[in-house]
């Protein structure tokens, strides 16, 4: 009989490739024949669908860009916004000073401690002072608040000295019987001044009006952000050119930054807030490792309106990617799938009185959860991987940004795919295991499984560091998206950083905090493969539980 | 691999759950040829061959199939074909797909599979019904995909647990004859059943099993010589039993006879062949029509309780 080539040798553990083949493919097809897969996949699949509809309602939504330093604003009502008399030089505050309004030029003054305190002529005059006229420009009359004077409400001067036993407010002034005048504050005549001791007048003149043309105030919003695409880190900043110095009692670093004016409103020289030596830029400073910016210090009126819509774009989407590979693939599906698909892998087959079909076939019982497990996950990470590619390939089509096709975002969706496909392969052996060892209660224990690893889960998005939600599956996996993320994305620090410091509102810190297992090197490959390993090894060892189990089990 | 190793070997073998002894000191060696399981419902039949199909660990003893114990390596199982008493199977599947699938299992690949698949059944006689569902076939139908799976990887010992129950009598002889077939090629084939008659149409060699013990070993006809030698009766159902009874009484092997219903004559026996052997030639020198002929002792447990009453 031998002769036929039956050696009992070459059965087990053998031609696994066409063994597992058979195992593997009969596996998805008993789980295609299964409602309760088509129930699980679909309502996967609308989660998604809904997830896709709130993010297109969202970040198809404008951003209404903030004018985060007001001078888009016209507060004199002269029709030209705050940003445009400033660079002018012109009152936002004076209704009659606008650019081309014509200003005033000095020509001569009366200082409090000069001894001739007399002076004749033609002129505008501001300034206090007694006053003899020989023509006034009444037209030029104004009040109190403008600081002009008011020509048709002029009273008669009280008995008494001026400045010592009286007074009268800025922009007024008073007769006398002589038909002099006591003036404070601006006005246009001819004549004599004679100003009290201790008191200041000036004399000049206006030029010609010019005209103008008022800048629209759409101008004066986000006019003035960080010159960054996003792109290279390096160019905010050179990180090796950095000072050492503290910062709320810490060691950081004060770097200075390529960062300029842009829209060229840093006037007054020398303009050196930050106390870099070099006037209208901006200093990052950065922690003692340098991979974080702890605060950014410009000068004045540079970088003091960003376009925070770039970032909130961007981050909106960044964080929608993040959201949704976090809560709903890998503590969403990657909890509820195996839950349905796993758990009954073999316990399924016990109680349906078919497993001995399979185990009366030379293959090891070890040999059988491993194929059994292989074509579960064959099935649930072809979904996956469909999913993911089609959430990538919508929301790369409709997200903000230059190209069409955002191809960054694919190895952060392919990481999303990837960790939640270990996840399927970790829970989907351990409640095989489960329901092998506890085929009638184990649904019930494998649910209060599913709720031990949600809520570990959220601890790791908000605590990361924290030793307790270690023990779960979702920590490793939520960890490894975080690294995906930092090696496609390694903007998203900045990202998060500069969105605080801009106060930009965002869920991204919520969703994304760098990865902590890096074993001290700081490098997002190095925890990635710490995360993959731990699952690979988590998934074994639930593996290997099973097998044993299973081996002993008596198949009644 | 020693070729003088016996297919079957079962050395003193116990198994009990809890309190409940399954199958209690058997030994048996089998090898070539077709050997009946007999025994009542819950003799320890499918005990046996769980053990065999090491699905359950022998409390004691020892079970060797092809020299290798089954309970920790499975690789006899790529000789062995197992037509289980289970009557589940994947509904969804088609014949052809069923076998073929599994016959994958032995490492075969997809194309030899189904090309095994197709002879396997051909040589159940499905090959026209092959590619509908399991789930719309009769339930002899179902037995003989069982009976195929079993027998796609051409095994050397094909073991078959109550393959004829509830199957209606065409199904029943097809079943019999592949069986048959099998013990003609050399194969070494276990069939259990509770039914004498249906074993002894199928083979001489037969194990009995009651109450988990080892019975009876051996040629049927030896042990059913045995049983002849004491009273037997045989049941005629006749027009004029009367008549009839008249012309037995005068002959050797009979001893007796009794009228029990209208219609009917009980013929009394010391030896049940002998009986057999005049009965055709006094029906026909009679000329009485005879509507039926009955063996009412000749049963299981006709020959149990004379083997438990004679040991």
């Amino acid at each position: 009989m031998d002769e036929k080539g039956k050696s009992l040798a070459e059965s087990v553990w053998t031609r696994m490739d066409r063994k597992a083949g058979a195992i593997t493919e009969l596996t998805i097809r008993q789980l295609r024949h299964r409602v309760s897969t088509w129930v699980v996949l679909s309502v996967g699949a609308l989660v998604m669908i809904l997830l896709l509809a709130f993010y297109i309602d969202g970040i198809r939504e404008e951003f209404d860009p903030i004018d985060n330093d007001g001078d888009s604003n016209d507060w004199d009502n002269d029709g030209y916004p705050e940003g445009q008399e400033y660079k002018y030089g012109t009152s936002d505050w004076n209704g009659d000073e606008f650019p081309g309004s014509g200003y005033y030029i000095s020509t001569g003054e009366i200082d409090w401690n000069d001894n001739n305190r007399i002076h004749s002529g033609n002129h505008t005059w501001e300034g206090t002072g007694l006053f003899d006229a020989e023509w006034i420009d009444t037209e030029y009359s104004g009040s109190r608040w403008s600081g002009i004077v008011d020509w048709n409400d002029v009273e008669t001067c009280p008995e008494g000295e001026p400045t010592v036993d009286w007074w009268i407010d800025w922009g007024s002034a008073c007769l006398y019987d002589d038909g002099s005048y006591f003036v404070s504050g601006k006005f246009r005549a001819s004549g004599t001044v004679n100003a009290p001791e201790n008191y200041y007048i000036e004399w000049g003149y206006y030029t010609d009006e010019t005209d103008i043309e008022p800048e629209a105030p759409s101008t004066y919003i986000d006019e003035d952000g960080i010159l960054w695409d996003g792109e290279d880190v390096s160019e905010l900043y050179v990180a090796s050119d950095c000072r050492i110095g503290t910062y709320d009692s810490q060691t950081v670093y004060f770097c200075d930054g390529f960062e300029v004016d842009d829209d060229g409103d840093c006037l007054i020289d020398p303009n050196d807030d930050n106390n870099n030596g070099i006037p209208c830029d901006v200093v990052w400073v950065l922690d003692s490792d340098k991979n974080e910016i702890v605060d950014i210090r410009p000068d004045n009126n540079v970088n003091e309106d960003a376009a925070e819509s770039e970032f909130e774009g961007e981050m909106g989407h960044r964080t929608f990617i993040i959201g949704t590979g976090k809560m709903a693939f890998v503590m969403m599906l990657g909890i509820f799938i195996p839950l349905f698909l796993a758990l009954g892998l073999i316990r399924d087959e016990t109680e349906n009185g078919t497993l001995h079909y399979l185990l009366s076939k030379p293959i090891h019982r070890a040999e059988f959860i491993l194929y059994r497990l292989l074509g579960y996950l064959l099935l649930a990470g072809t979904y996956i991987l469909v999913l993911v590619l089609i959430m990538a390939f919508v929301t790369s089509l409709i997200a903000p940004g230059d190209s069409i096709v955002r191809l960054s975002d694919y190895p952060v969706w392919l990481g999303v795919g990837f960790a939640t496909i270990l996840v399927l392969a970790a829970y989907g052996a351990l409640y095989n295991t489960i329901g092998l060892i506890a085929p009638k209660y184990g649904v019930y224990f494998c649910i209060i499984l599913g709720i031990w690893e949600f809520i570990m889960g959220l601890f790791t998005m908000t605590l990361p560091s924290a030793t307790v939600p270690m023990l779960s599956v979702s920590h490793w996996a939520l960890q490894l998206i975080d690294s995906v993320v930092l090696i496609a994305w390694p903007d998203t620090l900045q990202y998060t950083q500069i969105s605080s410091a801009f106060g930009v509102e965002s869920g991204l810190p919520f969703f994304w905090q760098p990865p902590v297992h890096t074993l001290g090197t700081q490098s997002p490959v190095v925890a990635l493969l710490v995360s993959c390993s731990v699952l690979v090894m988590i998934t074994l060892l639930m593996m290997a539980i099973g097998q044993s189990s299973f081996k002993n089990r008596e198949i009644m | 691999m020693s070729q003088k190793t016996p297919a079957v070997v079962v050395d003193q073998v116990s198994k009990w759950y809890d309190q409940v002894i399954g199958i209690n000191d058997v030994s048996l060696a089998i090898d070539g040829g077709v050997t009946g399981v007999l025994g009542p419902n819950g003799a320890g039949k499918s005990t046996l061959f769980k053990l065999l199909m090491g699905r359950i660990k022998p409390s004691q003893g020892s079970v060797r199939l092809f020299g290798e114990d089954p309970w920790v390596n499975p690789s006899p199982y790529r000789r062995i074909g197992y037509v289980s008493e289970s009557e589940r199977m994947y509904d969804w599947m088609t014949a052809l797909d069923f076998v073929s699938t599994l016959a994958r299992l032995h490492g075969m690949t997809r194309e030899e599979a189904i090309d095994r698949a197709e002879h396997v059944l051909d040589f159940v006689g499905l090959s026209d019904v092959m590619n509908k569902e399991i789930g719309k076939y009769s339930k002899g139908m179902r037995q003989r995909v069982k009976i195929a799976h079993a027998l796609v990887h051409d095994p050397d010992l094909i073991i078959l647990d109550e393959p004829l129950h509830g199957c209606d009598p065409i199904a029943r002889t097809s079943i019999m004859s592949v069986i048959r077939e099998l013990g003609s090629q050399g194969k070494t084939v276990l069939v259990s059943s509770h039914i004498l008659e249906e074993i002894e149409r199928i083979t001489e060699q037969i194990v009995i099993l009651n109450e988990g013990r080892l019975l009876a070993l051996g040629n049927l006809h030896a042990i059913r010589g045995l049983l002849d030698k004491h009273p037997h009766r045989i049941l005629l159902t006749c027009e004029n039993p009367r008549e009839l009874a008249r012309k037995f009484i005068a002959e050797k092997p009979v001893y007796g006879v009794r009228f029990p219903n209208e219609g009917q004559l009980e013929i009394q026996t010391n030896d049940l062949s002998a009986a057999h052997a005049i009965l055709p030639r006094i029906i026909s020198e009679s000329g009485v029509p005879v509507e039926a002929i009955d063996n009412p002792d000749d049963n299981l447990e006709a020959l149990l309780g004379y083997l438990i009453g004679g040991a």
